[in-house]
């Protein structure tokens, strides 16, 4: 899966507006958006809050976990526990970039925020890469993936899918008569 | 990014070989050292270092493996295949105090596949064998997956040197899955770029057409 196509995903995400300008409510396939009344909240997916961004129509309102007090407890959460904490969202890094680079005038301190996520995203790698190491070393047989979220899981997914192969088929090479039995064919 | 517009076909890795594999194909090249069992009438002339009519029996040489395998039965002997120096008790030896310092490309280039092939020829040593294999595949697993995963834009063949073949496809899939996440972190996914099958296609002369 293309990282882009993972960003695509999380742009089905929730956010709060505020917008400049009124409109009826408007029916798609997905759901139903707004009324939309300048001034009020309203909740919209994170595709069309870029858009009004970006045509300058709506304000957006930052996600509730997008503090960086809150987001100072996760970090320092992670780094305590051996295991995954549940991620602030499960599209945090797609989440913050896209508003952070869209939207960054609507969300305070939004360096601070960048700079917390990145650091949280690097120990979760971190954290990943270690718990990979001893999947294979110990030759588990299956792995729970619980509070990862698609983005994290996706970095390594063809690297790891392909090892775990390798490793199963020279693995399968210790039973003996598993493969000989063709091999006589010849 | 590196996307190719075919699909090559993995290596077999196991005892069974792919077919279509390049890896395989280039695998089934290596050569063993073998002794024939038995006498090869008139085929001498295949045989440079004896001026004989007949290939004798016992006699050293140096067999492909997969000619090795097409003569090898275990009924009638045929002839008879010595592991190579890799695969042998003093060697394994060294896998298993640290596989990471060997240079497996020196020693290989295809050490985990042709390991694996050398289990078709019933040696008492087979199950150790197999245990170094995976052994050593497992202790460079972590090597090949921070190496892959941390080197971000600089030149690589330092740390490509001393994999196996088999490793360097995994390292190549480890540095496209970190390439496209650090493409897309730095914006670079949002531009649109030209398909690898588009670029790669080259217009057809009329000439050809017609011809």
């Amino acid at each position: 899966m293309d990282p882009s196509e993972v960003e695509f995903l999380a742009e089905k995400e929730v956010v709060k507006i505020i917008p400049n300008f009124s409109l009826d409510k408007i029916y798609l396939i997905g759901g139903d958006l707004g009324p939309f009344n300048p001034g009020l909240p309203v909740d919209v997916p994170v595709w069309l809050a870029l858009n009004l961004k970006q045509r300058q129509k709506c304000r957006i309102l930052p996600p509730e976990w997008m503090d960086v007090d809150k987001l100072e407890d996760v970090r320092e959460m992670e780094r305590k526990e051996e295991s995954f904490t549940p991620p602030p969202s499960p599209y945090y890094m797609e989440l913050t970039k896209l508003l952070l680079n869209h939207a960054s005038d609507n969300i305070p301190k939004a360096d601070e925020i960048r700079t917390l996520v990145k650091d949280i995203w690097d120990t979760r790698i971190a954290k990943l890469r270690l718990s990979a190491d001893s999947f294979i070393s110990q030759q588990e047989a299956h792995a729970k993936l619980d509070n990862l979220t698609l983005m994290e899981i996706n970095t390594t997914r063809s690297f790891l899918l392909d090892s775990l192969n390798c490793m199963f088929k020279l693995r399968s090479n210790m039973q003996p008569g598993s493969g000989t039995g063709k091999a006589l064919d010849y | 990014m590196d996307s190719q517009s075919y699909l090559p076909v993995p290596p077999g890795v196991g005892m069974e070989e792919n077919f279509l594999s390049l890896d395989d194909i280039l695998l089934s090249h290596e050569r063993l050292p073998s002794r024939t069992e038995c006498l090869f009438p008139r085929l001498g002339y295949l045989e440079k270092t004896s001026d004989s009519q007949d290939i004798m029996e016992g006699t050293k040489m140096e067999l492909p493996l997969w000619l090795a395998k097409g003569l090898y039965e275990r009924k009638r002997r045929v002839v008879s295949v010595e592991l190579p120096k890799v695969y042998r008790e003093g060697w394994r030896t060294v896998f298993s105090a640290d596989p990471t310092v060997v240079d497996l490309h020196k020693m290989g280039p295809y050490y985990y596949g042709l390991g694996s092939q050398m289990l078709h020829f019933d040696s008492p040593e087979n199950p150790e064998i197999a245990q170094a294999l995976l052994q050593t595949f497992i202790g460079r697993f972590r090597r090949t997956m921070d190496s892959s995963q941390n080197a971000y834009n600089e030149d690589t063949s330092a740390l490509v040197d001393r994999l196996d073949c088999l490793e360097r496809v995994l390292f190549r899939m480890g540095q496209s899955g970190l390439n496209s996440f650090q493409g897309w972190e730095k914006g670079r996914a949002s531009h649109l770029t030209t398909s690898a099958l588009v670029l790669n296609y080259r217009k057809r002369k009329m000439a050809d057409l017609q011809a």
